[in-house]
């Protein structure tokens, strides 16, 4: 749809010419809360879409900020719905955060202190970093008394945020003094999702809390590795041999995916089985559109019955 | 640093000396104090304090405290005072904690409407006193959550207002509630104590401060919060107000750039930095810094120091 530059960009089409869609493309990158899934509740027509997809030689990689749980775990997420997806097709933001670290050969006598849940534990193990945190410091209390002082690692190099919903004080507390106090220590956010739908029936607060409280205590704006950040995109690009003029990134999020596939010069399309309303994405406030919108990813299979 | 002989001329910063600490008191009618890092680190006093108060008084300066720190009601300060050997009355203090439920009041929230707070027993007492339902608080610190299909977390629809301020007692449970009332209650307001990223929670080390919390929610909710701490100028109200002077005749003293000496300097006040609490002088002195107080010092009590006592 041409846009002119003097005027607001108008609101995306409907996707009515699928076949050319999946024509001018070779990869499909999926989101998955509220694209694939939502908790734990397979959306409809998902399988039959993807076969679908597959049965075209298409790539299918699915790229999620969802940091709590490992590319490995995610691929029993995806066996136990019936899809078969395999671990080198998923990148989470639990995984970006080890592959960053990596990249930047973060040094193996650092350490990495974890406010997020087991996925980025996992992650980390896996590339061979040394770390703590995590779930346990759940269990942590302080009590503030006259003489108490909060001892904290040296040699923590990075503090990886992500979704926790074992969030507490003493995290914030022990993130905060090393980002601080801890000469060139790392903050790095998996992602900051303001909201998820970690259930079917309702949006929770995301990863963007826990971010934004370390933002809040140490005034310093993290390096975000998950979506829209193209860290993800670049190196899976790198990774598979990919143009990204090949590739439709298709998502629920504005802010987030859609931004990711603008960012990294991709074909869009919006889904609205998730967080985002067709109000949302036409309302004036809004100024990110993709290039096309659709209710649901099973609107890519052919209609079965001709409209008349 | 030399706290006697010459001034130092820096930009429009000057360290207090005799001469400048006489002129202070002479063109200064109320001290504003702030409490953390100022009056006291934690439960821990800071030296020279009590006598400086004292020496104030019977010059004939009035004094208030005006803190941040939403933990306590100003009942609660008084007895924090009191059981720091400080007699102090209400009246003198100013909390944000006092701050939140006189926004609420002086902007008619309506009596059938409730309040999400997440903090502590400082802005529920506040709030009970003011005449308003607060829910939230510090019970709702040990209330976990199940993530379960068809789980339905639900929230009151009749929460109108979610007060942030320091908890440290923050969960992921408290971040959600807040998080639901705001995004799906309409006309919900979002109102935080204070955005003070670390205090001196205790003697040793700074802790965070409810900046973070608000932050928290700040980014669950992606909107900004009417805050109605320092440096906003709405506990001002209430302080000139009370003493019936123009602000040129206050003085704020602070450790925070960014929270005491801003309110004091937007005000029209008097301002003098202490280097006893969160800032430093290298802090202070940074090119980055945009935020020069008249004077600063070390501690409060080199406010009376130059008197020949």
């Amino acid at each position: 749809m041409a846009s002119n530059s003097s005027v607001i960009r108008a609101s995306a089409p409907k996707l009515e010419n699928v076949d050319e869609l999946i024509d001018s493309v070779e990869t499909f990158l999926f989101d998955c809360d509220g694209v694939i899934w939502k908790g734990d509740k397979l959306i409809d027509g998902v399988p039959e879409t993807l076969d679908m997809l597959r049965s075209k030689g298409k790539r299918l990689v699915f790229v999620t900020n969802n940091s709590t749980k490992s590319r490995k775990q995610y691929g029993k997420k995806f066996e136990t719905l019936g899809l078969s997806v395999g671990e080198e097709e998923i990148f989470a933001s639990s995984f970006a955060a080890a592959a960053y670290l990596k990249s930047i050969n973060f040094p193996k006598d650092k350490k990495v202190y974890v406010i997020g849940e087991d996925g980025i534990l996992k992650e980390l193990e896996l590339a061979g970093f040394q770390y703590f945190g995590g779930p346990a410091d759940g269990e942590k209390k302080i009590e503030l008394k006259p003489g108490f002082l909060m001892e904290h690692d040296e040699n923590v190099g990075a503090v990886v945020v992500g979704f926790d919903r074992y969030f507490n004080y003493y995290k914030v507390q022990y993130g905060t003094l090393c980002i601080r106090e801890n000469p060139g220590c790392l903050f790095i956010a998996t992602n900051r999702d303001a909201v998820t739908h970690l259930t079917d029936a309702q949006e929770w607060a995301g990863g963007g809390s826990m971010v934004g409280a370390l933002c809040g205590s140490t005034q310093r704006e993290p390096l975000v590795v998950g979506k829209p950040s193209t860290f993800m995109m670049d190196y899976l690009a790198n990774e598979f041999g990919i143009s990204k003029s090949q590739i439709c990134m298709v998502g629920d999020r504005l802010d987030t995916d859609i931004l990711f596939g603008q960012n990294g010069g991709c074909k869009t399309l919006l889904v609205l089985s998730g967080v985002t309303t067709l109000d949302m994405l036409q309302s004036p406030k809004n100024s990110i559109q993709p290039d096309f919108y659709t209710n649901q990813i099973s609107d890519l299979l052919p209609i079965k019955a001709a409209a008349v | 640093m030399a706290s006697n002989g010459v001034c130092e001329a820096a930009a429009s910063c000057r360290i207090l000396c005799p001469k400048s600490a006489r002129d202070l008191l002479d063109s200064v009618d109320v001290f504003l104090f702030d409490c953390d890092g100022v009056i006291w680190k934690g439960d821990q006093l800071i030296d020279g304090v009590p006598a400086a108060l004292q020496v104030l008084r019977s010059m004939g300066k009035n004094l208030a405290f005006v803190t941040n720190n939403s933990t306590k009601s100003r009942k609660q300060y008084v007895d924090k005072f009191l059981g720091l050997g400080l007699s102090i009355s209400e009246e003198e203090i100013f909390s944000s904690s006092f701050a939140a439920a006189m926004f609420l009041k002086m902007n008619n929230f309506p009596r059938d409407k409730k309040v999400y707070a997440v903090g502590e027993d400082g802005i529920l007492e506040e709030m009970a006193l003011a005449g308003f339902t607060c829910l939230g608080g510090t019970k709702d610190g040990g209330k976990q959550i199940e993530f379960k299909t068809n789980f339905k977390f639900e929230h009151d629809e009749n929460v109108g207002a979610v007060v942030v301020g320091l908890d440290k007692y923050i969960n992921y449970y408290k971040i959600q509630y807040a998080t639901l009332c705001i995004r799906e209650n309409p006309g919900c307001l979002f109102i935080a104590t204070n955005c003070d990223a670390v205090g001196n929670l205790t003697d040793l080390q700074e802790w965070p401060g409810a900046g973070s919390m608000v932050g928290a929610i700040c980014g669950s909710t992606q909107s900004e919060p009417i805050v109605v701490g320092k440096p906003s100028p709405f506990l001002m109200n209430f302080l000139r107000e009370r003493f019936r002077i123009p602000t040129s005749r206050m003085c704020m003293v602070g450790d925070r750039l960014d929270t005491d000496i801003l309110f004091g300097l937007n005000a029209g006040c008097k301002t003098l930095l202490v280097l006893s609490g969160v800032t430093t002088l290298p802090a202070l002195q940074d090119p980055a810094n945009n935020i020069h107080p008249d004077y600063y010092t070390n501690t409060v009590s080199d406010i009376i120091n130059s008197l020949a006592i």
